[in-house]
């Protein structure tokens, strides 16, 4: 059975391969510059944080959308394999053929979705290997490897989007007994659950750290933490703030006098919006996953996926084992 | 003998339609069985049953004395040959050699080499660009390297032309001669010509139901074809059951199975060939819905 497997996808293990090993060479070539560019930063920068936040981002322009490779391989290999794994041997009635030798239909599901499983995780993994090398001196530049967009790209969670892409694909596959609208699937449930969980369900797998500080004071996060919302808390309540335009409003009549306001001419000083704000007994406030939850979510991320992945093949089974074939 | 295949009251619905309706037929071993009937009459259906594909909604089959169900011993008894001829056409007759020989317990991989190379049929070559023929071919010898003990070939020859079909059949008699009767067929087939010379036992199916089934020269000698006057046939309905009636004004040609010998003077009996017989009985199942008499030309 395992020779069917080989004999039936060796022609596009060798397309994948020489694919993944060009992207390799791409991320490897250009990862090597960015690495450069870092270690010359490091040396002229000699420690001092306020240099090091001086310089110019160490990517622009499209190579810096080029992690997003990582997040493009899984949904490949859920649309150009998954898809087509049950559906089109039921197109091209193959699964006649395959079905009528001696071998049970549910051994034959097991060793081609566990192949094709492990095919996926080792393209997710190897792909995740390179953008997570590539993004390691941007990571430590702009200390974001937890920020939406590099979280995903990084780490383990591709293998788990590979692992569910390739799920989703045999599945829908499966139900729909054509190669086409399962590919559909593919792409509408991959994208659609990402979002769904990297914009909702992310911030939630551990409660947020909430920390106070003096208003006017500065706050660093710790390390590569995830900021989730900053503001300032005063007696009416929490206002999440990305600048003035937001606190404004909130403030007692007394201190917004004190603002200075552009176009106007009128003048003032910001300490002294501080500390009026402080005697009203306002804070600031910082809301966030410190970095040492970044394995710990990577874990349950990935973990999310591999589950899902896990109860649609389950589905894909008792399907297969209760149809007519 | 013991019995291949053995179906009680064997039924199958999709949804609203009948595919399979209380189908009890009996095949003995060693027997090449035509599965005969129209276009949807059941055929693929009761196949599939009986190769473990389809499950029945009620009734009961039982091939070598088990119900068909997904167990590999059980599977390697059994050849089915499903009548798109699937394989994988991208691939050789040699790929599908090698995953047969990885698939079943006692494979003849040389069946296979011997059987193409006497039908110059290339095994390096992709079997989706070989003939038809040659595709059916390379189907057929794969089923029967398997060495199956029940052999299930659903309209195999249907698209093919008369010289491949001619071919594809001699290639199914060998295989049957080279089991020494321990090989049991059933071959189906809307065209009952194809299968006259290979078979020695018929299935008829038509309207989802079993219409005839049993060894091939005992049906012939059961039925004969009366030829007599035009007239009522209460009286030879007594003994005989008449399954066709065909009318001009004056004469009628009965097809009747025989209950006993026929006394009437008037009528004259006649041998009766396969084909007027699986004719006869479809048409049957057109009569129980009352149109048993067909009139020819003028009635009066």
């Amino acid at each position: 059975m395992t020779w069917l497997v080989w004999r039936q996808y060796r022609g596009q293990a060798a397309i994948a391969s020489v694919l993944l090993a060009a992207a390799a060479a791409v991320i490897l070539a250009d990862g090597f510059q960015i690495a450069s560019r870092w270690h010359s930063i490091l040396v002229a920068c000699a420690g001092n944080t306020a240099c090091l936040q001086q310089q110019a981002p160490l990517v622009n322009g499209v190579v810096s959308d080029l992690p997003y490779i990582s997040l493009l391989v899984p949904a490949v290999v859920g649309m150009l394999w998954g898809a087509p794994l049950v559906a089109h041997e039921l197109e091209a009635r193959t699964s006649d053929f395959a079905w009528s030798q001696s071998i049970t239909r549910m051994r034959w599901l097991t060793v081609k979705v566990g192949w094709l499983l492990l095919a996926a995780a080792a393209c997710g993994g190897a792909i995740a290997a390179l953008t997570t090398w590539w993004s390691g001196p941007i990571n430590a530049m702009s200390a974001s490897a937890f920020a939406p967009g590099q979280f995903d790209t990084q780490g383990i969670v591709p293998i788990g989007y590979a692992v569910f892409a390739m799920a989703l694909g045999i599945t829908a596959g499966t139900v729909a007994r054509r190669t086409l609208p399962a590919i559909a699937v593919v792409l509408g449930g991959f994208i659609g659950l990402r979002l769904v969980i990297s914009d909702f369900l992310r911030q939630h797998y551990m409660a947020a750290v909430t920390t106070y500080y003096s208003v006017g004071g500065s706050f660093t996060a710790p390390g590569q933490s995830w900021v989730l919302a900053q503001g300032a808390v005063g007696p009416a309540g929490v206002v999440v703030a990305t600048g003035w335009g937001d606190l404004y409003p909130a403030l007692p009549a007394s201190c917004q006098t004190l603002l200075p306001t552009a176009g106007t001419g009128k003048s003032g000083s910001l300490s002294a919006v501080f500390s009026c704000m402080r005697a009203h007994g306002w804070r600031g406030f910082a809301t966030y996953q410190p970095s040492s939850r970044y394995w710990p979510f990577q874990g349950i991320e990935t973990g999310i996926y591999v589950l899902l992945a896990a109860a649609l093949i389950g589905v894909t089974f008792v399907i297969v084992r209760g149809r007519d074939a | 003998m013991s019995t291949a295949i053995e179906t009680h009251e064997l039924s199958k619905r999709y949804r609203r339609v009948s595919a399979l309706t209380e189908c009890t037929v009996t095949v003995p071993e060693g027997r090449v069985s035509a599965l005969v009937g129209p276009n949807g009459a059941g055929k693929t259906t009761l196949l599939r049953i009986l190769a473990g594909l389809a499950s029945p909604t009620g009734g009961t089959a039982a091939v070598l004395g088990g119900a068909p169900r997904q167990d590999p011993a059980f599977l390697a008894e059994i050849g089915f040959l499903a009548q798109e001829i699937p394989l994988y056409r991208r691939f050789t007759a040699e790929d599908h050699i090698r995953i047969g020989a990885h698939m079943n317990p006692r494979w003849d991989a040389s069946l296979v080499r011997t059987r193409l190379a006497e039908l110059r049929i290339p095994l390096g070559q992709r079997v989706g660009t070989l003939s038809g023929g040659q595709r059916a071919q390379v189907a057929l010898a794969l089923t029967l390297a398997k060495r199956p003990r029940v052999l299930l070939l659903d309209e195999p020859v249907a698209a093919l032309d008369p010289l491949a079909r001619r071919k594809f059949l001699a290639t199914l008699t060998a295989g049957v001669a080279d089991a020494g009767g321990e090989l049991t067929v059933v071959l189906s087939s809307h065209l009952v010509t194809d299968l006259e010379r290979v078979c020695d036992h018929i299935i008829l199916l038509a309207g989802s139901r079993v219409q005839l089934s049993g060894d091939i020269d005992t049906l012939l000698a059961e039925h004969k074809v009366l030829v007599g006057p035009r007239k009522d046939t209460a009286p030879i309905e007594r003994t005989h059951k008449v399954v066709q009636e065909v009318a001009t004004a004056r004469q009628s040609t009965l097809l009747v199975r025989l209950g006993g010998p026929v006394i009437d003077p008037a009528y004259q009996a006649e041998d009766v060939t396969l084909e007027e017989l699986v004719l006869a009985y479809m048409g049957a199942d057109e009569a129980s819905a009352g149109k048993r008499l067909t009139t020819v030309g003028e009635s009066s």
